[in-house]
């Protein structure tokens, strides 16, 4: 009940973070069930519908139950501690946000039981998680699925945006004194961006979702083909939304890369101006490449060109970062702790995805791989491979300042190597089953296509993925109960969250911190050589 | 000590510090149930949709009391908790700094790069030494001086992919100003490329510069490019094309490996970057 | 023990200069315009691409929408002035000012209310009948939706008054910001006015049959 009428931005953090981790439960279940049907040829483990279900849920409960909530909780943990403020600007509407966050999931998942669809009452959405027009139209999903995956989606994004606005607000006006934006830790800039990002994307979806809403209940002509509505209007107004809303998860987890990796690099982030400068730059040039998951539609090569260019053009400022992390490692007197392993691999595997997104980049390469098993292998190394990792690293990291406790380092790193070993047998044949022609969102295939063997070492990945999660789970427990006290400032860090006690008290801090430079801790630890005088 | 006492003093230890005199009050807001009200109403709102359509009225009424008593809680005045505690409200002042040290303990690396002038000149070395191997490759092995530069035109205009063999050994106008266009900015990036990495290549940047990466690159090229560009592939001679790579790599790393390196300027002082001061460690 | 230039700029700024209403109210805005933005794109979209069923041309008619948005303008003067009368303390004539403005903005939603129910009775112009019957009133009606929203405000902010609860120097920033809103409404109709009965009411290209 404290919990529940709680306006405290940490009290909402840990339940953001810990009703996303239960969505991250879920989600990861129905992957399972869906890696376990594509095992072998010819299975049938899952009939066809429950497989729509499946993948339909899996993709919009990552996105939109388990990134955005665990990133936004990320953020609400850190942003009011990391610029010295007591709290988030409006703390009321951060509980409201939160609350319409976790009543939307509830909703989409009450579709399992309340919703009837063709199949009867009890019936998932089933139109995956872009739910194209016409598959939505009435004709084709009959029943009020539909309905609730728009309703349950658009319910959640009413909270993401207050969320964003409380971002904004908190960064522009609530930091403390001396805290110049250029000396604001990295993770605010990329909160402000992420913020920036939800306020122009979530609303042309919830646009978008009316819109779907009116075709469907009052017999609107938005996307129906079949009534003078146009389905290519659709995917624009979803990919609009769709890519910037790829970059809000990613940019919180380059935001912990950004923290983690100095810290257990001994070193000052390398190039904090052009890090800001790249993020920005992602921030604007994301809105204008949407039309690159549209590259089989036949917008002419005018259009193709257009947006193939942009794509490469986003890749430069995300380049710069990770040569600013490598250039952060560089020299460094690297201790390789659990959330410093965590980042390390995020960079790695966000490296592979990055790439293979460039070569996706290229219109006559998509031509043959677009809703390929390529492309969903390549946006698992970004999302899982890049946003999962950033996050067990934040968690890795932030769990003593949140708890007072450590987690176990040797359980850590059985969960990060297991994590990691499965991820890369799960997704890295899926490159390989996607150049030979496996097609996303199959439920099952003929057994001589040769995509037998790689699918199978993806579905053996999945319970060494597993077993990295539920180590991880027991890690957490345990570590809640007896784990090592932490104390204030564990990591011998630099931020200013490390200044107060671990758990901080309601209030944060005793007397608000003076910032002197962008490590005000370093500062006042090292009185004798500050940052002060380098910047 | 057993193990439940040991944890019992680890919970004190975690306990916010307790402090004897508790002369202030710090205001933090009251937890309050309006928000909480007013989503769950929100929510019934739109629920109503797939349900019943009373459940919009349920929706409603809910929302209505949690707004009214939100309002409430920020009107006129924000309802707040006094919480005691040591500690004034004014920040805390910042620390006293000793005088700036001779040297400091920060780990700044690398301490001195390549100007970044010589990755212009060095992508102007690579360029005229590609664009000598690949004329050469035109004029000796292929019959015209044309056909590399308008093959390297058909990687963004899609048109050339139908065009004859006559017309790629021919002059083009439009077809050698985008050639010479993609040359010209892609060996230019190439080269900034080169300046920013080769002094974090381990040793020998040069080998690194001049003969890994064309090596790695052509690599890639020639196990894409009949993906990418069917048309470029049949007509392409992949010697000349690593040969035209290396030639590229080695001028643009020798005339960048020639600079003479120059400080990296994180971790001045202002004073310093304007050049009115000059430490006596900084600067060569 | 020496002091720092950096230290001299550290103590002195407290209070950041933006006032985190102002930018809540601003960030609520964009997020608004951006809304506003899909229908808008959408509707352009659509303009020229709903052969059948009633035309734009023969349907829409500027008389009463031209009355309609001089009177929605206006009120962006009035609430204005109320907020000038406010922040002088003159509470009658913020009074006055702000129910004129209320009475401005009903004018609007009645007389947007009577063009539909011409369109529909009359015209056979509906959500259903074509593409343009689904643009014209889903964004319309958007906007007509944010009047009242605009208005319940500004209603609110006149009910408080009556019973004393607005006290000028304390509330008059938080009116001010307040009434943000209602330009931003205001503004949104420009847009949509010049769209829909300007630009739209073009020829609708040959009827599919």
């Amino acid at each position: 009940m404290r919990w529940a009428i709680s306006v405290d931005h940490k009290k909402l953090a840990l339940m953001y973070i810990g009703a996303g981790l239960c969505f991250f439960l879920v989600a990861g279940l129905e992957a399972a069930f869906m890696r376990l049907q594509l095992a072998r040829a010819e299975n049938d483990v899952i009939d066809p519908e429950t497989f729509n279900q499946l993948f339909t849920m899996h993709g919009t409960t990552m996105v939109f139950l388990v990134g955005m909530p665990i990133l936004l909780g990320f953020g609400n943990y850190l942003i009011p501690l990391m610029v010295g403020a007591r709290d988030m600007a409006f703390p009321r509407l951060n509980a409201f946000g939160f609350w319409l966050f976790i009543f939307g999931g509830l909703l989409l998942y009450f579709s399992y039981l309340g919703a009837d669809g063709l199949y009867g009452a009890g019936t998932a959405p089933d139109v995956g998680w872009f739910a194209y027009a016409p598959l939505t139209s009435r004709t084709f999903s009959r029943g009020n699925s539909t309905d609730y995956w728009i309703l349950g989606i658009m319910v959640s994004g009413f909270g993401s945006m207050t969320t964003a606005i409380n971002f904004i607000a908190t960064i522009l006006c609530m930091r403390c004194p001396g805290m110049t934006l250029m000396r604001m830790p990295m993770i605010g800039w990329m909160m402000l961006v992420v913020a920036f990002l939800v306020l122009v994307a979530i609303p042309i979806l919830t646009g978008a979702q009316v819109m779907l809403l009116l075709d469907r209940t009052l017999g609107a002509h938005f996307f129906d083909p079949e009534t003078q509505g146009s389905a290519i209007l659709w995917q624009h107004l979803f990919w609009f939304f769709g890519h910037p809303e790829v970059y809000i998860l990613i940019l919180p987890a380059f935001g912990f890369v950004s923290e983690i990796m100095p810290t257990f690099s001994r070193k000052v982030l390398f190039g904090y101006p052009l890090m800001v400068a790249a993020t920005v730059g992602i921030g604007f040039i994301s809105l204008g490449v949407w039309a690159h998951h549209m590259f089989v539609v036949g917008l002419g090569p005018v259009l193709d060109s257009f947006f193939g260019a942009t794509t490469f053009l986003i890749s430069v400022p995300t380049g710069i970062k990770i040569f600013n992390w490598l250039g952060t490692m560089w020299g460094g007197r690297l201790h390789f702790t659990t959330p410093m392993l965590f980042v390390t691999g995020f960079v790695a595997m966000f490296v592979i995805g990055g790439l293979t997104g460039i070569m996706l980049a290229t219109v006559p390469l998509t031509w043959q791989l677009s809703d390929s098993y390529f492309v969903v292998g390549h946006f698992h190394y970004v999302l899982f491979g890049g946003t999962v990792f950033g996050i067990f690293g934040a968690i890795f990291y932030w769990f003593p300042k949140a708890t007072g406790r450590m987690l176990d380092e040797r359980l850590g790193k059985w969960t990060f190597w297991l994590l990691f070993i499965g991820f890369t047998l799960t997704f890295m044949p899926m490159h390989v089953s996607g150049a030979l022609g496996m097609p996303r969102r199959i439920y099952t295939y003929e057994a001589d296509r040769g995509w037998e063997i790689w699918n199978l070492i993806s579905s053996i990945g999945v319970p060494v993925q597993m077993a990295g999660v539920a180590i991880f789970l027991w890690n957490a427990i345990k570590s809640l109960r007896s784990g090592p006290v932490a104390g204030d400032d564990p990591w011998d860090a630099w931020t200013l969250e490390w200044s107060t006690t671990s758990p901080p008290p309601e209030w944060n801090f005793d007397r608000i911190p003076t910032c002197t430079s962008a490590r005000p801790l370093w500062d006042r630890k090292n009185p004798e050589d500050p940052d002060a005088y380098y910047e | 000590m057993t193990e439940r006492a040991e944890q019992r003093d680890e919970r004190a230890a975690l306990a916010p510090r307790e402090v004897r005199e508790m002369p202030y009050l710090r205001a933090i807001p009251r937890p309050t149930p309006w928000p909480i009200i007013t989503a769950f109403g929100v929510t019934f709102m739109f629920a109503a949709i797939v349900t019943n359509i009373f459940v919009v009225v349920v929706g409603a009424a809910f929302a209505l009391v949690g707004v009214i008593g939100w309002f409430r809680e920020v009107f006129p005045h924000e309802n707040v908790e006094a919480i005691p505690v040591a500690d004034c409200e004014t920040p805390l002042p910042p620390p006293e700094f000793a005088p700036r040290p001779e040297k400091t303990k920060r780990n700044v690396v690398p301490e001195r790069i390549h100007p970044y002038r010589s990755g212009v000149k060095g992508a102007i070395a690579g360029a005229i030494a590609m664009a000598v191997v690949a004329v050469g490759w035109g004029l000796f092995d292929a019959g015209s001086l044309w056909l590399p530069v308008n093959l390297l035109a058909g990687t963004v205009l899609p048109s050339i992919g139908e065009a004859t063999e006559a017309q790629l050994m021919a002059f083009n106008g439009t077809w050698f100003a985008t050639s010479v266009g993609l040359h010209v900015s892609l060996s230019l990036a190439v080269g900034m490329v080169f300046v920013v990495s080769l002094p974090m290549m381990p040793r020998r940047p040069l080998l690194a510069g001049g003969l890994i990466a064309p090596v790695i690159w052509t690599g890639i090229a020639w196990a894409t490019l009949r993906i990418v560009n069917p048309t470029l592939e049949d007509y392409i001679s992949w010697p000349w094309f690593l040969g035209s790579q290396v030639a590229f790599g080695l001028a643009c790393g020798f005339v960048i490996s020639r600079a003479t390196m120059v400080p990296l300027k994180v971790g001045w002082s202002l004073e310093q970057r304007m050049g009115v001061e000059r430490s006596e460690g900084g600067e060569p | 023990m020496t002091t720092l230039p950096a230290n001299q700029d550290a103590g002195v700024r407290l209070r950041s200069p933006l006032s985190r209403a102002k930018v809540g109210m601003a960030c609520l805005i964009f997020m608004e315009s951006a809304i506003f933005s899909a229908f808008l794109v959408t509707y352009l979209y659509y303009i020229g691409k709903s052969p059948d069923g009633p035309q734009p041309l023969e349907c829409l008619e500027l008389d009463l929408v031209l009355i309609n948005s001089a009177c929605l303008i206006s009120s962006s003067f009035t609430v204005v002035i109320a907020v000038r009368a406010l922040a002088r303390g003159a509470m009658g004539a913020f009074r006055f000012w702000l129910a004129l403005t209320i009475l401005l903005g009903l004018e609007f939603l009645v007389g947007t209310g009577y063009e539909w129910w011409g369109l529909i009775e009359d015209k056979g112009l509906t959500l259903q009948s074509n593409a343009f019957g689904t643009n014209f009133y889903s964004l319309v009606g958007l906007h007509a939706f944010h009047v009242i929203v605009g208005m319940l405000i500004l209603v609110i902010v006149l009910i408080l008054s009556m019973f004393g609860c607005i006290r000028p120097d304390r509330d008059h920033q938080r009116v001010d910001i307040a009434t943000w809103y209602w330009h931003f409404v205001d503004v949104v109709w420009i847009l949509v006015f010049t769209l829909v009965y300007i630009v739209g009411r073009v020829p609708q290209g040959a009827p599919a049959s």
